[in-house]
């Protein structure tokens, strides 16, 4: 056993830091997100020459053949510095399409950054195959996508992956976004994401990743990867959060006195650090299981169940020990809220886990 | 980033769970729970002689000790695994007041109690807490003072558990009361057969047995003061420490977490299967979050240990999060069960051996015993996030 980074992960999550505080700023933050359109391409250039949209593919693609691990690592630390989203996503997007098609020939342009993945999964009824409206036909001999996928984050990304039903199955397929079959109805979400809900005219498949109709386990497969992923980003949340608000509560003087001598103070610090510290060994236990393929039960749920709800439990202590500091809106501490919630919603909602606990513990 | 056991690790664990198979059964369990602090029954005696038999009674020791000097981790697993199964645990004379002679004892002070107590032939009861020094221990009052070549005791302590079946005292005393309050104690070790030691019997909650101990002028040789004079409190904190992967281990409250789930699964109310109903389903698999979380602080700690650090803030991270959530998994429990949760232990009909109700009971003693958890929250935010004491 060995729950900690390795020196080399180690070192990347130094560069990351070090790139974060320094590209990351208040004002950017702010600007950003009042930006009309994704505002960061230079930034995704600069983390395409620093190599991390390429960790996680295979090094024929121009990537660094880096373990979904050590991925993990880096959007944690990417999570912590307040990387914007689209980035993060444009990492997440070249890790699903090299998971799911690593022979794909659009992975080598992801690692460059020349292009962005979005992951179009879900849907109004819901994220599972059986629900899809969005569904591929046949025009001129050629597939196509038609129906709206919802809710898709960093959608003007240029390719998008698409779940879509296929017969009585599901299949797995890329579509270039840039077209006029493509639509997109911006979504006004926080959360840094840039969601729109899409709508697919007949749009047509650029490539099939799954045989047709069987792509049921591979989309199940990957949002278990994604979902591993945004534990490593909640983590990276709440290092953040309790940082900031220990090295507040140090600082911070009422009736004549730092306010962390009051016990009622240390106390809320002492159940924030209580609850990241599990948190994280659930975290990451249930990554580097994922990731290696050897998951032995519930583990991916127990932890899904328990992040997203620690990591939202942070950041209220967080903003009640703060108070109207952290509360205007330049304070980084309602960016990492936002996210919390952001992050809970698409990939740790408690509810599936909590039922798939059960199932496992009563049965069906 | 790794968790999974190594090949020493996974081995250490069939090892461990091969000896549970074939020394553990429900009626050693049973008896356990019947006996409380009543002393060791055939069963468990019979257990723990088949532990030392097997060279574990000093799996922490150090090897020049005669121990297996196992990591933290191995002792984690193990301890994990014993509480479990519902197996007696090894006593705290081996695991805590030993491994403390063998740090601070002088050389004829080992040579005169260890082997003693490896041979099985001493049990202490820790003397640390008096009426007036719970949490607040250094402010203990119970005095020794020195006559010629003997000391002699007077004073009461409170919460002696065991003190009727043990042989021997592990006492905090004393020693110089001139000195600052936390430099004044020393720690000795008090027969119990000695002339002037006397016990009262102090029935708890959960039915269990506690004491207070009475020192009326009770002497001792003066060599029975273990490592030096004034440093008793550090030396009790040293003993806790030895404690902490015990206390911060989910093992019990996994162990009857399990045999509830195991009943709900069987029970049928109004016509209908019990583990059907969605609150029931909701409630159960919050608390095996719950218990994954508490056991990956338990993890911690060993870890923290195995890097060479002392781990104040994460044992203490164990300590209340397993108290606390021993305290919800009862009440969720008791709750759960309806009218039958009310139900005594002891009393046939009650479900599940009635082990809810017995939790229900003793878990407020996890959580203001061994430290109570205010002072934990203290020592983590001291410790684990340097905030300021003044």
């Amino acid at each position: 056993m060995r729950p900690a980074p390795t020196p080399e992960q180690e070192e990347l999550k130094q560069a990351i830091r070090e790139f974060c505080a320094r590209e990351v700023t208040q004002e950017r933050l702010l600007a950003w997100e009042s930006a009309d359109g994704d505002a960061t391409d230079g930034l995704r250039r600069a983390i395409a020459e620093l190599g991390w949209l390429g960790l996680g593919l295979p090094a024929s693609a121009g990537g660094s053949d880096a373990s979904l691990v050590d991925v993990a690592v880096a959007l944690q630390e990417c999570a912590r510095g307040l990387l914007p989203r689209s980035l993060v996503g444009a990492i997440r997007g070249a890790v699903a399409l090299a998971a799911v098609a690593p022979e794909s020939a659009d992975v080598r342009g992801l690692a460059a950054g020349e292009r962005a993945l979005a992951l179009a999964l879900d849907e109004e009824s819901g994220g599972t195959p059986g629900a899809f409206v969005t569904r591929i036909e046949t025009r001129d001999g050629k597939p196509c996508v038609t129906g709206v996928k919802h809710y898709v984050p960093d959608a003007g990304a240029a390719l998008h992956l698409v779940a879509a039903r296929e017969g009585s199955g599901a299949s797995l397929v890329l579509v270039e976004a840039d077209g006029a079959c493509v639509v997109r109805d911006a979504l006004r979400s926080f959360g840094g994401d840039q969601q729109a809900h899409v709508r697919y005219e007949a749009a047509p498949v650029r490539a099939r990743l799954t045989p047709a109709g069987e792509g049921a386990e591979a989309l199940a497969r990957l949002r278990r990867q994604q979902s591993a992923l945004a534990l490593a980003e909640m983590i990276g949340g709440m290092e953040a959060v309790l940082e900031m608000t220990v090295a507040y509560v140090k600082e911070r003087e009422q009736f004549g006195q730092k306010i962390a001598l009051f016990q009622a103070v240390r106390h809320q610090i002492a159940e924030m650090g209580m609850r990241f510290t599990a948190a994280r060994h659930l975290a990451w236990q249930a990554i580097t299981r994922v990731s290696g393929g050897c998951e032995q039960g519930h583990e991916l749920a127990s932890a899904l169940a328990y992040v997203g709800q620690a990591f939202k439990q942070l950041c209220w202590t967080g903003h009640h020990l703060h108070g109207g500091a952290g509360f205007v809106v330049e304070h980084r501490l309602r960016f990492h809220s936002e996210r919390a919630q952001s992050l809970c919603v698409r990939y740790a909602p408690e509810a599936p886990a909590l039922a798939e606990i059960a199932n496992a513990l009563l049965g069906k | 980033m790794d968790y999974e056991l190594s090949a020493r690790e996974r081995a250490w664990r069939d090892e461990v769970l091969e000896f549970i198979a074939e020394h553990v059964d429900e009626e050693l369990a049973a008896e356990s729970r019947s006996r409380g602090n009543e002393g060791r029954g055939p069963r468990a005696q019979r257990f723990l002689q088949a532990l030392k038999d097997r060279g574990w009674w000093g799996l922490a020791w150090p090897e020049e000790f005669g121990g297996l000097g196992k990591t933290a981790i191995e002792q984690w697993i193990f301890i994990d695994e014993i509480e479990t199964a519902g197996a007696p645990m090894l006593p705290l004379t081996v695991t805590s007041v030993a491994p403390t002679i063998m740090r601070i004892g002088s050389e004829v002070q080992k040579r005169e109690w260890l082997p003693r107590i490896t041979a099985g032939e001493i049990d202490f009861a820790l003397g640390y807490s008096e009426p007036e020094a719970g949490t607040d221990l250094a402010s203990l009052r119970t005095r020794a003072v020195l006559d010629g070549d003997e000391w002699v005791i007077n004073g009461q302590k409170m919460w002696n558990t065991m003190a009727h079946t043990a042989t021997h005292n592990w006492l905090a005393v004393r020693t110089e009361p001139e000195a600052p309050k936390h430099k004044g104690i020393s720690m000795m070790i008090v027969p119990m057969d000695a002339p002037g030691v006397s016990v009262q019997g102090i029935w708890v909650w959960p039915g269990l047995r506690t004491n207070a101990l009475f020192l009326d002028n009770v002497r001792v040789p003066r060599d029975h003061l273990i490592g030096e004079r004034g440093m008793g409190f550090y030396y009790a904190a040293m003993a806790l420490n030895f404690e902490r992967l015990s206390i911060g281990s989910i093992g019990m409250a996994r162990r009857h977490f399990r045999a509830f789930v195991a009943t709900v699964r069987e029970r049928v109310v109004d016509g209908r299967p019990l583990r059907e109903d969605p609150w029931v389903r909701e409630r159960l698999a919050r608390l095996q979050v719950e218990i994954d979380a508490a056991r990956m602080l338990g993890f911690e700690t060993a870890w923290t240990l195995d890097q060479g650090r002392m781990p104040a803030a994460e044992s203490s991270m164990a300590k209340i999060y397993v108290s606390e959530l021993s305290q919800r998994i009862a009440d969720t429990g008791c709750e759960i069960l309806g009218l039958n949760g009310q139900l005594h232990a002891e009393d046939p009909g009650a479900l599940a051996s009635g082990r809810m109700q017995w939790l229900y009971r003793i878990a407020p003693m996890l959580a203001f015993g061994g430290g109570t958890n205010e002072v934990q929250r203290d020592i983590i935010g001291f410790m684990g996030y340097g905030l300021p004491r003044k």
